[in-house]
């Protein structure tokens, strides 16, 4: 029997649970995938029953059908092109006027529309109820009542969605008030006679109407442009106002009067615990008093947690070692098996694996949580001296767990210059690879003191490059435009799921390579090659940086992954205390320049996808070079008063 | 009288209309705006139209929760909070009501 391929699309404001719905639906089992052509993220994941299969994919977030950011044009063209056989719109119960503003462009896009109307319990609270069914009878499309946190609602959505995808009935437009109506019919039969695109014509004229850019370039044909702009001037002169603002004005009256109609008062508001929480939160000075309090604590914590689970592991490790060296096989292969193979595996859980699972699970929290857009409200301002706004700190932050999702991150940002020099920036946040090495290194063999003093110069140099980047980049700064999420009570299982996800990641894609190293190198020291290598970096490992010779080789393994110069080092002198082989300063260096000497190779390749190969060139040459100069000055300073 | 202000003038608890955006200077004369906001760039079209798509709109009452002496302000609109970059918070005209 031929199974039948179907896709729902998955489609929303920011910040509405969409994500949650999507996970719930998958089983979290998402691939991040690439659109053709495109390279705006999304996340896809199938469902398989009863001999149906279900593609589900998960637009970005977006506020509006018009084509303000590359997302916006991204899901624009995804539903009409695409043709997904259901589009769940997601709209958050709580702030229905805004969100139908979404529904009603969605609508206009004549798509297969289920509208989830989710976080019902946030309505509650408020002290107010829906009556969905007049809602779902105002809009023509099925309407489900769902809290997606709580799985609650999720079954009849996709019962509902296959419904809706059986039923091919023509939802009814919504119709604009009469001048604009008028206008909009004139154009629309034109459009109809004229041209031929994946939009519905009446789409296409309310656009242009709306004086919508790339819409423009979508009609080509003068006459329609034309045509157009006569009927905008009528309108302006009807109005008195532009003719974006006569549109947008008034179909946010239809989702006012819409969701005043359906919405009752029921029983008594409850004080939004959120507002008190912001008074102190937000305030001009408890605020960053908090939030680096935060920091502090977090950077503290994963310290403490991580360093007392890997000198547990490790220890636990070693008892295996006799077992490994007495198995009844060839010497070479023994000692392959145990110094390469065995010696990664215990790099990674022991050395990586405690210092990153605490981190993780701590970025979820914040994230769930909503305090993330409040760290970027207090950041507002110091991150515009970089020609960046406060949405920008949000991916530096995600850069602390690993760089690569912070680069693709950098989407949030609406400008491409803007993207560009967070991007750049991400790339020197310490991730938790270079965390590893600071904290399992610097801080526990020299103290915590020095792992402090090496972010502190890592963020002064961001600052410093981000402040030369926005003076030589062209273009001009934007501003923020956030939505402030309400606090949300993080959800265990949610939390857990995220955090697993990412370090599921870790497991599958960093582990092979930090064990395919470990047996690299353990081949190349029974072949002998290690001097002849580490004697080609001499000049410029000892020389310069007064570094032992071998760093130079580990930096290069560090390429893969940053905390294979660690690792290496370990396998090398196969010993985990540094203290024996490396002096303070050179602890200090080694830390120093693996904080910012290249990007990693998936880095890199990101960077490549996302800005393309010359600027990812550019970005990984000049932080090498930039790190070999920075430590040879660092240490011909740290030599007056540093063993 | 003029009631004609700026969306960085006001105070937690003023609630306002929405007039218009403006895209030229004028704001530098009077406001007293540290250094970072002398970058010349106007409001652009794009940026008129997201303000106006997040509840912004000519004639829309909106209410200040918060105004940062050197960082955003957040107001609340359409029943959601919005936080708006000082720069651009200079160029929303409101007028007192």
């Amino acid at each position: 029997m031929n199974k039948k391929l179907y896709t729902i699309a998955l489609a929303d404001n920011a910040n509405v649970g969409k994500s949650v719905i999507f996970n719930q639906f998958t089983g979290g089992n998402q691939i991040i995938g690439n659109w053709p052509g495109k390279t705006v993220e999304k996340a896809e994941g199938r469902i398989e029953q009863e001999g149906t299969r279900i593609h589900v994919v998960d637009l970005p977030g977006i506020y509006s059908l018009s084509t303000y950011s590359e997302e916006e044009i991204v899901s624009r063209e995804f539903i009409a092109k695409e043709k997904p056989d259901a589009v769940i719109n997601v709209v958050d119960a709580s702030s229905l006027e805004r969100n139908l503003f979404f529904t009603l462009q969605l609508i206009e896009l004549e798509s297969p529309l289920i509208v989830a109307l989710n976080q019902y319990d946030i309505m509650e609270n408020k002290g107010l109820c829906v009556d969905f069914e007049m809602l779902s009878s105002l809009l023509g499309v099925p309407v489900v009542p769902t809290i997606a946190v709580r799985n609650k609602g999720l079954k009849e959505l996709f019962e509902k969605s296959k419904e809706v995808i059986k039923n091919t009935k023509k939802i009814k437009p919504i119709l604009y008030g009469k001048e604009v109506e008028e206008k909009i019919n004139i154009l629309t039969s034109e459009i109809e006679k004229e041209i031929d695109t994946f939009y519905p014509p009446r789409f296409i004229a309310i656009k242009l109407l709306e004086n919508d850019t790339s819409t423009k370039t979508i009609v080509k044909n003068p006459d329609i442009i034309a045509l157009a702009e006569k009927l905008k001037k009528e309108l302006t002169k009807i109005h008195g106002e532009s003719p974006e603002t006569v549109i947008i004005s008034e179909r946010y009256t239809i989702a006012s009067r819409i969701a005043e109609q359906v919405t009752k008062k029921k029983g008594k508001t409850k004080i939004n615990i959120g507002d008190n929480i912001d008074k102190i939160a937000l305030n001009k000075i408890t605020g960053y008093i908090l939030l680096l309090g935060l920091i502090l604590l977090i950077f503290y914590g994963v310290f403490k947690f991580g360093s007392y689970f890997s000198e547990l592991l490790s220890t636990s490790f070693e008892l295996l070692k006799p077992i490994f060296i007495q198995l009844p096989l060839p010497p070479l292969v023994n000692r392959l098996l145990w110094n390469g193979l065995m010696i990664g595996v215990i790099a990674g859980v022991a050395i990586v694996l405690p210092y990153i699972a605490p981190f993780y699970l701590i970025l979820a929290l914040l994230e769930d949580s909503g305090y993330l857009a409040r760290i970027a409200f207090l950041t507002d301002n110091v991150m515009h001296k970089l020609g960046l706004h406060g949405k920008a700190f949000i991916p530096l932050i995600e850069g602390f767990g690993c760089t690569v999702p912070a680069v693709l991150g950098t989407r949030i940002m609406e400008r491409d210059r803007d993207r560009f020099i967070a991007a750049i920036l991400a790339t020197l946040v310490p991730c938790s690879a270079r965390t590893v090495i600071l904290l399992g290194l610097v801080a526990a063999f020299l103290g915590p003191i020095y792992a402090i003093i090496i972010y502190a110069l890592t963020f002064i140099l961001m600052y410093i490059l981000g402040r030369l980047l926005n003076r030589y980049i062209k273009g001009s700064p934007t501003g923020l435009v956030m939505e402030m999420p309400l606090y949300r009570k993080p959800v265990p299982k949610i939390i857990l799921r995220q955090t697993w996800v990412r370090l599921k990641d870790f497991v599958y894609f960093a582990f092979p390579i930090i064990i395919a190293a470990n047996i690299v190198m353990e081949v190349f020291t029974e072949l002998n090659w290690v001097t002849p290598i580490a004697n080609f970096f001499k000049p410029i490992m000892t020389n310069w940086l007064g570094l032992p010779p071998l760093a130079g080789l580990t930096f290069l393994f560090g390429i893969l992954r940053k905390e294979l110069t660690l690792i290496m080092l370990s396998t090398l002198y196969h010993t985990a205390n540094f203290a024996e082989i490396l002096t303070p300063r050179q602890i200090f260096i080694f830390g120093f320049v693996t904080m910012i000497y290249i990007p990693c190779i998936a880095t890199i390749a990101v960077f490549k996808r996302e800005f393309g190969w010359k600027r990812a060139t550019v970005v990984a040459i000049g932080e090498f070079l930039g790190a070999i100069v920075l430590g040879g000055i660092l240490n011909q300073v740290l030599r007056i008063f540093m063993l | 009288m003029d009631k004609k202000v700026f969306l960085i003038q006001l105070n937690p608890g003023d609630k306002v209309k929405v007039i218009g955006f403006s895209t030229d200077h004028e704001r530098f004369k009077s406001h007293g705006l540290g250094p970072w906001h002398k970058r010349k760039h106007g409001m652009g079209m794009g940026l008129a139209r997201r303000l106006q798509e997040m509840g912004l709109i000519p004639g829309s009452v909106i209410e200040i929760i918060r105004n940062m002496p050197t960082g955003p302000v957040e107001i609340s609109v359409m029943g959601t909070r919005l936080a708006i970059g000082r720069n651009i918070a200079s160029r929303i005209y409101v007028e007192k009501i």
